[in-house]
């Protein structure tokens, strides 16, 4: 396991001061049957259909796109990442295929039509409204299992 | 994506999340968390390998079992990283400066001629593929490097595209441009090696040698959002170096 002290100068120093949000009351919810899941997914890839506004750097706001989306553009900030898996296998970072073959095979019950994504480098806190009316969004179409992939 | 998981929980929706540092994660404590140790870049671990990526949402969609929470596993194969970091990062001591410069028009030819080289192979992966992660500036492939250029001055040019200011879109032409060039060799070549890419993209490419001799003319700006580009390391991959690029102290962040 990679930890925070063995990381290179640069990025242990970078990541070992980030302020962490601290939740008094961690939340917890009973999860639906595997069978009867609509899942969701959020990534914090910054990733948006291709002609959507681009991410600021700093971005609270979200994207949302389709379940069969495809053309799909990064414009997150953040060099730390490797973007050349997502370039070869969009589900490398969105397993929408992967998904569908789960819910064909019984494995969860469906896929939501909507999912959304976030500025990986923006301060979490600052994104709560944004993500609180995302979750209204996904409640709406029945959604009741969301599966969160950072990049 | 911690913070963000506590907000859905706590919105009547059960979550789940992979992450890669698993300090982060037991320090925020999200509902259910699987550590994966893998690069960065990959939450599923492998492109094109539905299997694997099955076993990794089936290991995190395991926890939905679990009667308690907060609950971190991790998950029980590891993708190996290189010396602790997490992404391709440029050698410390590969740094150029204003005087490497020489003659800029003479290097746009040769990274015109590098890219129509390397568009018939690009057609095709974008063809197999049926995407392309390239085009997030909207600027066509023929005016990356030109706009790129135009920044050599030292001073910030007008931006091309309406309602994007100039040091935003920098940003998205300069991944259009790697995006070009590592869609084009994964596909040609069948690789997948986020090292090897980083490597010929950054330090054997001229489109690479254009990008960095960018970060020299940032350094040497009076142009403060010039140099901030290069404090946040926002251009050039140096997040996962073993040290600042010297001129800079890596804190723009």
């Amino acid at each position: 396991m990679t930890k925070i002290s063995e990381m290179p100068a640069v990025a242990r120093g970078f990541i070992s001061n980030l302020e962490l949000p601290v939740f008094e009351e961690p939340a917890w919810t009973l999860p639906s049957p595997s069978g009867q899941r609509r899942v969701s997914v959020v990534t914090t890839a910054a990733i948006s259909k291709r002609g959507d506004k681009p991410f600021s750097w700093l971005a609270r706001d979200h994207r949302v796109f389709h379940k069969t989306d495809r053309d799909l553009v990064m414009t997150h900030v953040a060099v730390e990442f490797d973007r050349s898996a997502w370039q070869q296998d969009l589900n490398v970072i969105v397993p929408l295929d992967r998904l569908e073959e789960m819910a064909q095979a019984g494995e969860i019950g469906s896929v939501a039509d909507e999912h959304y994504s976030f500025m990986g480098a923006a301060d979490p806190v600052t994104m709560e409204k944004s993500a609180r009316e995302a979750a209204k969004r996904m409640k709406h179409e029945g959604v009741d299992t969301v599966f969160l992939i950072p990049i | 994506m911690c913070g963000l998981a506590h907000y859905f929980e706590s919105e009547g929706l059960a979550t789940v999340l992979v992450g890669f540092v698993r300090e982060q994660m037991e320090a925020i404590k999200p509902a259910r968390a699987l550590f994966l140790d893998f690069p960065m870049g990959r939450g599923m671990g492998k492109p094109n390998d539905p299997n694997f990526q099955k076993k990794v949402i089936r290991a995190a969609f395991d926890l939905f079992n679990e009667p308690n929470g907060p609950v971190i596993k991790n998950f029980p194969e590891i993708i190996p990283v290189k010396n602790g970091r997490m992404g391709y990062a440029l050698p410390p001591e590969l740094v150029l400066n204003i005087s490497d410069i020489g003659d800029l028009n003479k290097l746009l030819d040769e990274i015109r001629v590098e890219m129509d080289t390397l568009r018939p192979a690009y057609d095709f992966a974008v063809k197999s593929r049926g995407r392309t992660t390239v085009g997030a500036s909207e600027l066509n492939v023929s005016d990356l490097a030109p706009f790129i250029a135009e920044f050599f001055s030292g001073e910030i040019p007008k931006s091309p595209r309406k309602g994007l200011p100039a040091i935003p879109l920098l940003k998205l032409v300069v991944e259009d441009l790697e995006a070009y060039y590592t869609e084009t060799r994964t596909h040609r070549d069948n690789i997948d090696d986020l090292e090897l890419m980083g490597k010929w993209f950054w330090e054997e490419t001229k489109a690479g040698r254009l990008l960095l001799l960018l970060e020299a003319v940032s350094i040497a700006s009076d142009n403060k959002v010039m140099l901030q580009i290069v404090e946040m390391s926002l251009m050039a991959p140096r997040f996962w170096s073993e040290g600042p690029l010297p001129g800079t102290s890596a804190a723009g962040w």
